[in-house]
């Protein structure tokens, strides 16, 4: 028999069957073109990433001057010029100084106080500069030479955005100095920002300012003087061996300015856009595999009920000899013009997910270049998947159909029907009501297979909507604990830092203290340090072996509070807080990383201020006095600042504005005092944590339309099955005059069951997936901060409503068949 | 009632079924032609039929000649190319869809030749379905009694799949009389059944003809023609012959086919 035979066959079987012919191609075409489209990511930023590094001349080698030094300009670029082996006309193709400032930026409009803690970065503007390390003009203008010495510059654009400020505006630094921005801008050091004091609050809370070079100069009081210096190499040149002659260039010709020879991988920004990747991926893996696992079911569901309605066919076909071959060579026809259909579909499905997500990682992650190319390999693979899982979708029914002996195979009416083991359970299982309200969960239970791969189907859905939105929950709920923690009972407190140790009776303390906006002033302590467990037996000082692996070392902040008279303490959620100079407060989060709890030893790292005015490290046994509940793993608390040898000193302030005063008044007051390097309000962290996850969501929310598709397809398909199915029950329904809306309940309440179980499968697994995420994904990206899975009410109500809505809706989309169903050629036919 | 109430020879309720001349169908000048391609096929032309309460019917006619059309008709399952249809007094000729539900679910059951129980119920449940439907509760005697009477009482809680096919029938019929409906149409009944349990279910129709059903039997078994009241041949969709058995009504035991 010719192809075109078997084409015009199967073509007959698929015409018969087209609506669900469809929803199957479109279920398989959601799967694999979220697939596909989840998959092309990695590769669009890595292209993205290195389009945009080359796009604004990233530097291959840097130089830093120690903090607080400075060299006269050109002094930096001879000491390159004079490094060994180095031609500067053939290895360079730029080479720039520049002049770096810490400063405190005000962009307050009107009664919005948006003060920030930023870094004026002075850059040269003539000969179209910045050559290397450039500078991307968002909105508004560039700088021009014209613009050198002016008081003007460019506001980066994470925190132009991020604070919602016009393109262009009027900024106070610190010192009280004016400065125009004239736009926005991105440059490769800050693609991702980095707050220097090694916050998480990046982008939202640190105000980076490109200027012109002699403007900063001026700005900052460093006439003619430079602290940066930034190389562009050409292609091709030998970087390490040139690093290695600079280095030793530096170290010969400049050892006053302690510099640091730094590459472009040593940047933090450029580390995290790269290491970020494979992270998310792993992400977007788990989505993609859950919807492929959705759209695997469904594929399963039909292809098994088209196989079993030609089961007598089958038969015949074997009765009359034709070999397994022969006959599965129609369904699987069937099921590979499904498949190409699915593909095709894939593809399209594929472009509208690389549409939506290309956009969200545009505003996610603003960078000059965003190259979001068709991937040809992701798709091929996407597609390879669409196309197999129906062929293997129609072959496993089609394999058990044709090993069924003939004889069975054709045997029709009464003794065709067989019912499965779970219906002798049904038997006994009383449901009230009359014969029909037995009807649904009896259809359920002698087809068992069947209702199970539809259930699985709604639960994959299910599954990903619960994962995202559980995702979102977690971070949510950790921001409520995060905000009761930090604010509970004085949501005004303002947090002030200090740019150094101040004795806390200087008059810079004191300045603040006594101003008239401030209701009430602490003074304590913040200074950075590690945790690592202590063996268990001894207490002595050896460290245990677990304390070699940087794992089990938990970095801190270590703040020091009068904790038995302070206006604010930290809650307790264990233990009780630190009385003397050996205890320390930590976070849940930290103490079951490092496995620890009340009472028992920790060894804390830190610094000592020494009377010389330097500081050294030092290892001090501490003894865990009790945990709090902030989600954020690196906040440890201290009674006395004895060990860390800073009795009568600060450099941080807990401010309360007086009566009648806000917390924007008092940053006001307070911002740009001597001494002062940030001032903030307690729940800025949460607030940028919060803007954070505002973002991220993004993508979750496009994943999630496309659930609610796939969901709803997965349920159509089912019910028309079932319909199909159940069109001879039907027939002979309507033929005792049984109106069609019962028929339509019959079909709601089986939906309905189905629906439960999926549901309630897809929120136990998704609440799985969250906990993975949380426990693995997320403890692995972000360390800082201690999730915990958790499912909003909201959530898994919503999970509910819809797994059940899909399913019980779906029936009304059969209803028009129900209408038109043909009782006596329905009730002659024999299956 | 949105039937048109329809006055038929000579006038009687429904219990005077004594006179002997209450009429269940009457059928004018009845046609159903179906439209296969551009051609026209008549499935029945101009049939006239009266059938009074409480016969024992016998439909007979070769394969395609109209038999199932016609009880099809009467059971309000198909509507009429032409021609008016009236049973039980209703005209079922121009109603709506869910008047044409409400009178079958009222007035007539079907007894079908492939049996379509639901395989999801049980023997009992299957004839609860009956009850259920009318929502004639408490009426015709109870469920397990009504199995028990077509010999069934042993097997109430088997799925159709474990009982044979004459047991099937008859938990068809046991459905059908659970409806309490007055007028009982069965397509080839026996069809797919041998001799002996053939004759045991016609038995059994007997029976609810001889309690005062109107009983209609599709067949084209000359043989089965011979228990009727009634018999009306069918050709090519006209009524070729109408009236008693030629050799006259004799009892189901004395059947051979
Ligand atoms: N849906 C339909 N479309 C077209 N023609 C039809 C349809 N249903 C029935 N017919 C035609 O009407 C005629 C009568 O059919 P019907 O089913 O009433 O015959 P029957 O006497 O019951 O035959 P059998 O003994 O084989 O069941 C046949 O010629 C048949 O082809
Ligand atoms: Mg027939």
């Amino acid at each position: 028999m010719r192809l075109s035979f078997w084409l015009r066959w199967s073509g007959r079987d698929l015409r018969k069957r087209w609506p669900q012919v469809v929803a199957i191609a479109l279920v398989i075409a959601v799967g694999t073109g979220v697939f596909a489209g989840l998959g092309s990511t990695t590769q669009w930023r890595r292209e993205s990433n290195d389009a945009s590094y080359a796009a604004l001349g990233m530097h291959d080698i840097k130089l830093s001057v120690s903090e607080g030094s400075t060299a006269a300009a050109g002094r930096l670029r001879r000491l390159v010029d004079q490094a060994d082996g180095l031609d500067g006309r053939v290895d360079v193709r730029a080479m720039e100084e520049r002049l770096i400032a810490p400063t405190q930026v005000d962009a307050s409009i009107d009664d919005e106080a948006i003060l920030a803690p930023g870094r004026l970065v002075g850059v040269p503007v003539s000969e179209g500069g910045p050559r290397v390390d450039g500078i991307e003009v968002r909105e508004g203008r560039a700088l021009g030479p014209s613009d050198d010495g002016q008081p003007v510059g460019l506001l980066e654009v994470h925190f132009a955005d991020g604070r919602k400020l016009a393109p262009t505006g009027a900024l106070k630094i610190a010192g009280g100095a004016s400065l125009d921005y004239v736009g926005t801008a991105l440059s490769p050091e800050y693609f991702y920002v980095i707050d220097p004091r090694g916050g998480l609050l990046g982008a939202m809370d640190f105000a980076v300012v490109f200027a012109p070079l002699a403007t900063v100069q001026r700005l900052t009081g460093w006439a003619g003087r430079v602290n940066d210096l930034v190389i562009g190499l050409r292609p091709g040149v030998d970087r390490e061996r040139l690093v290695a002659a600079i280095e030793d260039a530096a170290a010969e010709g400049a050892p006053d300015l302690g510099i640091t020879v730094s590459v472009t991988e040593d940047d933090r920004s450029w580390q995290v856009l790269h290491d970020d990747i494979a992270g998310d991926q792993q992400f977007w893996n788990v989505f993609a595999g859950l919807i492929l696992a959705g759209a695997a079911f469904a594929a399963f569901n039909l292809a098994g009920r088209m196989v079993e309605a030609q089961r007598r066919e089958i038969g015949v076909g074997m009765a009359l000899g034709a070999t397994p071959a022969t006959i599965a060579r129609r369904p699987l026809l069937v099921g590979l013009e499904i498949a190409v259909l699915g593909a095709v579909l894939g593809v399209v499905v594929g472009l509208l997910v690389d549409l939506a997500i290309g956009s969200v990682f545009e505003d996610l992650l603003p960078l000059p270049v965003w190259k979001t190319p068709f991937q040809v390999g992701v798709f091929v693979r996407g597609a390879a998947l669409g196309v197999a899982l129906p062929m293997v979708a129609t072959a496993w029914p089609v394999w058990r159909a044709v090993r069924i002996p003939p004889v069975e195979a054709i045997r029709t009416g009464h003794l065709a029907v067989r019912g499965s083991r779970l219906e002798a359970l049904a038997r006994r299982l009383p449901v009230p009501g009359g014969s029909l309200s037995r009807l649904p969960l009896r259809n359920i239970l002698r087809a068992p297979r069947r209702t199970l791969l539809t259930a699985l189907g709604i639960a994959s859905a299910i599954t990903t909507l619960v994962a995202t939105f559980g995702l979102v929950d977690s971070f949510v709920g950790t921001l409520t604990v995060a905000d009761r923690t930090t604010l509970a009972g004085t949501p005004n407190r303002v947090m002030v830092e200090l740019d150094r140790f101040h004795a806390v009776d200087s008059p810079e303390v004191r300045a603040i203290r006594d101003l008239s906006v401030v209701g009430h002033a602490e003074t304590g302590v913040k200074l950075g340090g590690t945790l690592a467990p202590l063996s268990s037996k001894g207490g002595g000082a050896e460290r245990s072996q677990a304390a070699g692996d940087r794992r089990s070392e938990v970095n801190v902040l270590l703040e020091v509070r009068d904790l038995d008279h302070g206006e604010w303490v930290p809650p307790v959620s264990k233990g009780r807080l630190p009385r003397s100079s050996d205890e320390i407060l930590l976070a849940a989060e930290a103490g079951r990383d490092l496995g620890v709890g009340p009472g028992d030893t920790v060894l804390l790292r830190h610094p000592v201020a020494t009377t010389a005015g330097s500081t050294r490290i030092e290892e001090t046994i501490m003894r865990v006095a009790g945990l709090h509940p902030s989600p954020f793993r690196f906040e440890a608390f201290l009674a006395r600042p004895d060990v860390l040898g800073l009795t009568g000193s600060a450099n941080a302030i807990q401010v309360r504005p007086a009566p009648g005063r806000t917390v924007a008044d008092v940053q006001r007051a307070i911002f740009g005092l001597p001494g002062v390097a940030s001032v903030q309000p307690a729940s800025a962290m949460a607030d940028a944590l919060e803007t954070a996850i505002d973002q991220s969501v993004g993508i979750f929310r496009v994943i999630q339309y496309f659930m609610l598709f796939l969901a709803v397809l997965i349920a159509f398909n089912s019910t028309s099955i079932a319909a199909d199915e159940r069109s001879r029950d039907h027939a002979t329904m309507l033929a005792f005059g049984l109106p069609v809306r019962s028929l339509l309940r019959l079909a709601v309440v089986e939906g309905l069951m189905v629906g439960l179980l999926g549901t309630a499968i897809g929120l136990i697994v998704g609440r799985l997936v969250v906990e993975w995420f949380a426990v693995t994904l997320v403890a692995n990206t972000l360390p800082e901060v201690g999730i915990t899975a958790q499912l909003a009410t909201g959530t898994m109500t919503s999970a509910v409503a819809l797994g059940v809505a899909a399913v019980a809706i779906a029936p009304l989309f059969t209803l028009r068949r129900l209408l038109r169903v043909d009782v006596p050629s329905t009730l002659r036919v024999m299956e | 009632m949105a039937f048109d109430e329809v006055t038929t020879r000579p006038t009687g309720n429904q219990q005077g079924r004594s006179t002997g001349a209450t009429v269940a169908v009457q059928m004018t000048d009845v046609s159903r032609r179906y439209l296969v391609g551009s051609s026209e096929v008549a499935a029945l032309e101009g049939v006239n039929l009266e059938i009074d309460e409480g016969q024992f019917v016998v439909v007979l006619g070769p394969s395609g000649s109209g038999k199932t059309t016609l009880v099809n008709l009467i059971g309000a399952l198909d509507v009429a190319t032409d021609g008016e249809v009236v049973v039980t007094g209703r005209r079922i000729t121009g109603a709506s869809r869910a008047e044409l539900s409400r009178f079958r679910r009222d007035t007539v059951s079907f007894i079908f030749q492939s049996f379509n129980l639901f395989p999801g119920l049980t023997a009992r449940e299957n004839v609860q379905f009956g009850r259920d439907v009318t929502r004639r509760r408490g009426e015709g005697g109870d469920v397990a009694e009504i199995l028990a009477s077509v010999g069934l009482g042993e097997r109430l809680d088997h799925f159709p799949h474990e009982l044979s096919g004459g047991e099937q029938q008859r938990v068809a019929i046991a459905r059908a009389l659970a409806t309490g409906n007055r007028i009982m149409l069965a397509d080839e009944p026996t069809g797919e059944l041998d001799f002996h349990t053939g004759v045991q279910i016609l038995g059994l129709l007997q029976e609810q003809a001889d309690a005062g059903h109107t009983v209609l039997v599709v067949t084209h078994n000359r043989e089965i023609s011979r228990v009727a009241d009634r018999v009306i041949e069918l050709s090519s969709g006209r009524i070729v012959r109408d009236g008693p058995p030629i050799e006259g009504k004799v009892p189901v035991d004395e059947l051979s086919w």
